[in-house]
This record gives C-alpha cells, structure tokens and sequence, in this order.
C-alpha cells in the first residue's frame, strides 16, 4: 500500500484545534502543577511532622500508581460526590495533581541545594522571613530547578496525549477521529507522532537558551 | 433481578489476579527486550565516530519525544493496514513498550557511560588490560553502580505508563478496574483496590532504588 499523506491537508484544520486543546490543557495543567509541586515542597521542607508526612504521602502516592488511573478516578469518582465533571476540567486537574509530584522533587531539591549562608546574610540583612522566601530563597531554588521543570513539562505534554480516553477531543483523540473517517491510521498516527515529538522539541530547545540564560551556580 | 451483578464477588479476586499477571507480564517482557536494545543502542551511541553516534537519535528522539499512546495506536491500528502485519493487543503492546523503554534507557546508558572518567580507561590500558577486558574488569562495575539506580526508576515508570495499553482493549489492571467500575458502579472501592495494588507493586520498588542508590553512591 502506498504511504499518501495529502489527505491530512483537509483535516488540518480539525487537527489545529485538537492541537490547540491539547495546549490549553497542558498549560492549565502546567500552572495547577507548579503552584501544586511548590505547596507540597515547602511542606515536605518544614518543621511541622504532620505537614511533612502529608507530603511525602502525596508525592510517593502520586509517583506509584498510574495516572490514568487517577485520571479515571476522578473523572468517575467526582460524580459520587455529587461533582459535576467536564472532561477538560477533570483532565487539567488530574494532569495538575500529578505533575504536582515530580515538580514537588524537583522544586525540593532546588531549595535543598540552598546553602545555609544565603539564609543568615539575608536575614542580616533584615529582611524578614516571608521577605527571605520570596525575593531569596524562591527565585534562586527555581532558577536551579528550571531545567528539570521544563523537562518535567515537557513530559507532562506527552501524558496529557492520554486524556482522549475521558471523551477529551485533543490532539490525539482529533487523530483517532480522523484515523477512523480516512481509514488511513499508520499515515495519521505517525504525522501525529513527528507533530508531538517536533513541538517538544523545539520546546526543550528553548528551553535550554533560557537555562543557559538564567543558570546559576551556588 | 441484576442486583446480584452490582456486587464485587469472590470471582473478581481471580480477575484482579489475571489483570496483574497481564500488568506485570507485558512490564516485564518490555523491560527485558528494552534493556537489551537501550544497551545496544546506547553503547552505538557512545561511539567515537561522530557520525555513528549520531545514528541511534534516529530512533532515540522521536520516541522519546512523542507520546507512547501515539506509538501503541501506530503498532495496533497502523500496521496492519500498510504493512498487513496484524499483531495481537499483547504483541504490539510489548513491541512498543519494549521500543520505547529502550529509547529511554539508551539515554541513561549514554550518560553513565559518559559519567565515567577517561582517566579510569587509560588506566586500565596502563595497566595491560585489553579492551575486552578493561571493560569487563573496570569499566562495567563503575557502570553498572552508576545505572541501577536510574534504571530501577525507569523500569517504575513503565510499570505506570504500561496502563495505557488498556486503550488498545487489553485486559490489564487498569481496563479490569475500568470494567469491574462499569459493572458495580462504585469507582471508589473498585478503583481505590487498583490503586492499593499498583501502589503494593511499585513502591517497595521504588524506596528499593533510593536506598540502593544511598548504598552503592561512589565519586571520583
């Protein structure tokens, strides 16, 4: 059978928008997972027991079972409860909660390589401690974990491929669609695999000029 | 009169035990085949030749780069149309969990490989070691310190990511929660005892790679 990919031309506009949602999500996703991943680093980094052990319950919880599963509990599960679930919402808060755990390891070992001298000069310089954690120790503990944060992303991008299953027109859920119509799979499925893989990395790309940029060593 | 069918039964422990019998089958079999091409492959690319090394990223970055669902549909629902191969739910499920943990542990065998001094080399030729040899007494133990650790990761990693193939209508664990939900309307209890159960087979696995990893730390 002869490869013909000149069919995707008139697909292309359905494709854009299955492009579109997929990164809508990822970048709803990529918001709820930071903010998420600094929360339960910074109780992971405290004092507290409680707030600790929450933590670690989180992330090793979120890091040992699948996320489609999760994704299925949530979508399934909510409505138990009595919550109504809209697939996009449901798969930005499971792709948001589980991205939460490796950004979480990744944000922690940013303020672990913090040294202890950076904390005392600054509060010699009188700063006060929320003063200390916002203009010292966040910028610098980001600036170390951005690498690995962006590559974080960029896996999350990857996995939110798997939201279709929850009824999510994205990207790949468009490209089933569009399989399916031309009865074409291989020559959809494998543009579908150069379009992710040549979007992330041109992302990674950047992502390493900014790095470069921005790096610092303690 | 359907109300008997709404409850979990005794039959359903053998469901689940059959679900992670398939779960960690397919994991295990692609994290073996996988192992073997990410080492062929990695040490291709660690080659001396510029272009040789370049060779493996051929394979290496688009799998890397795309998502695994994408590379399971295009084994399952491609193939079979352009090429006339038609494989089964479990075969193409491993030939693509299989290419794709391979991808990813060429990478870690590039950089382990990389991570090892030049010095510990031409050490090893000082001493009269040939390369078979200084390889196999000096360089592979240094290696294989440097590797367990991430490779045990990895391997966990797969484990949850071999969920997917219950798209392509395999009966792993994740599709028999999925069933057992349908079935009993209750996804809280069905899928909580999916969580409990990925959970039981990957956590001692994973606390298993940080202590490991604190055990067989070295530097140069």
């Amino acid at each position: 059978m002869q490869l013909n990919f000149r069919f995707l031309l008139k697909y292309y506009p359905m494709l854009l928008k299955g492009a579109y949602k997929t990164i809508y999500i990822s970048f709803g996703a990529l918001i709820l997972g930071f903010v998420l991943g600094v929360i339960v680093a910074l109780m992971r980094q405290s004092n507290n027991k409680v707030l600790k052990t929450i933590g670690a319950i989180w992330v090793e919880f979120l890091r040992n079972t699948p996320f489609l599963v999760q994704l299925f509990f949530l979508y399934f599960g909510l409505p138990e409860l009595g919550i109504k679930t809209d697939p996009i919402v449901t798969s930005i808060l499971a792709l948001g909660i589980n991205a939460s755990a490796p950004n979480c390891e990744v944000i922690r070992s940013g303020l672990m390589a913090i040294k202890k001298g950076l904390y005392e000069s600054s509060y010699a310089l009188g700063h006060s401690s929320f003063q200390i954690f916002r203009y010292v120790i966040l910028p610098v503990s980001l600036r170390i974990a951005f690498k690995p944060l962006t590559s974080n992303f960029i896996n999350l991008i990857l996995t939110s491929s798997v939201v279709f299953s929850i009824t999510v027109n994205d990207l790949m859920g468009t490209s089933k669609t569009v399989a399916a119509q031309t009865a074409r799979p291989f020559e959809v499925f494998i543009f579908i695999l150069f379009a992710y893989a040549i979007f992330t990395f041109i992302l990674s790309f950047v992502a390493k000029i900014v790095d470069k940029k921005i790096s610092i060593t303690l | 009169m359907f109300e008997q069918y709404l409850k979990l039964t005794y039959y359903d422990i053998f469901f689940f035990l059959k679900a992670i019998w398939v779960t960690l089958w397919i994991t295990l079999v692609s994290i073996a085949i996988g192992t073997i091409i990410g080492l062929v492959m990695g040490f291709i690319r660690n080659s001396k030749n510029k272009i040789i090394s370049a060779i493996p990223l051929i394979y290496i970055e688009p799998l890397r780069n795309s998502p695994l669902i994408t590379q399971l549909f295009l084994i399952y629902y491609g193939l079979p149309v352009v090429a006339n191969i038609v494989l089964t739910a479990e075969a193409s499920a491993i030939i693509a969990l299989s290419l794709n943990t391979g991808a990813f542990f060429s990478v870690l065998v590039h950089n382990s490989l990389k991570a090892i001094p030049k010095m510990q080399w031409e050490a090893g030729f000082a001493l009269g070691h040939d390369g078979v040899s200084n390889f196999r007494h000096i360089i592979a133990p240094q290696f294989i310190r440097l590797i367990i650790p991430s490779a045990i990761t990895l391997y966990i990693n797969q484990l949850q990511v071999s969920s997917f193939v219950s798209l392509i209508s395999l009966i792993d664990l994740t599709k028999a929660g999925h069933i057992l939900t349908l079935r009993t309307m209750n996804p809280f209890l069905i899928y909580g005892i999916v969580f409990v159960l990925y959970f039981v087979i990957s956590y001692p696995l994973s606390k298993m790679a940080k202590s490991l990893e604190k055990k067989i730390a070295f530097t140069y």
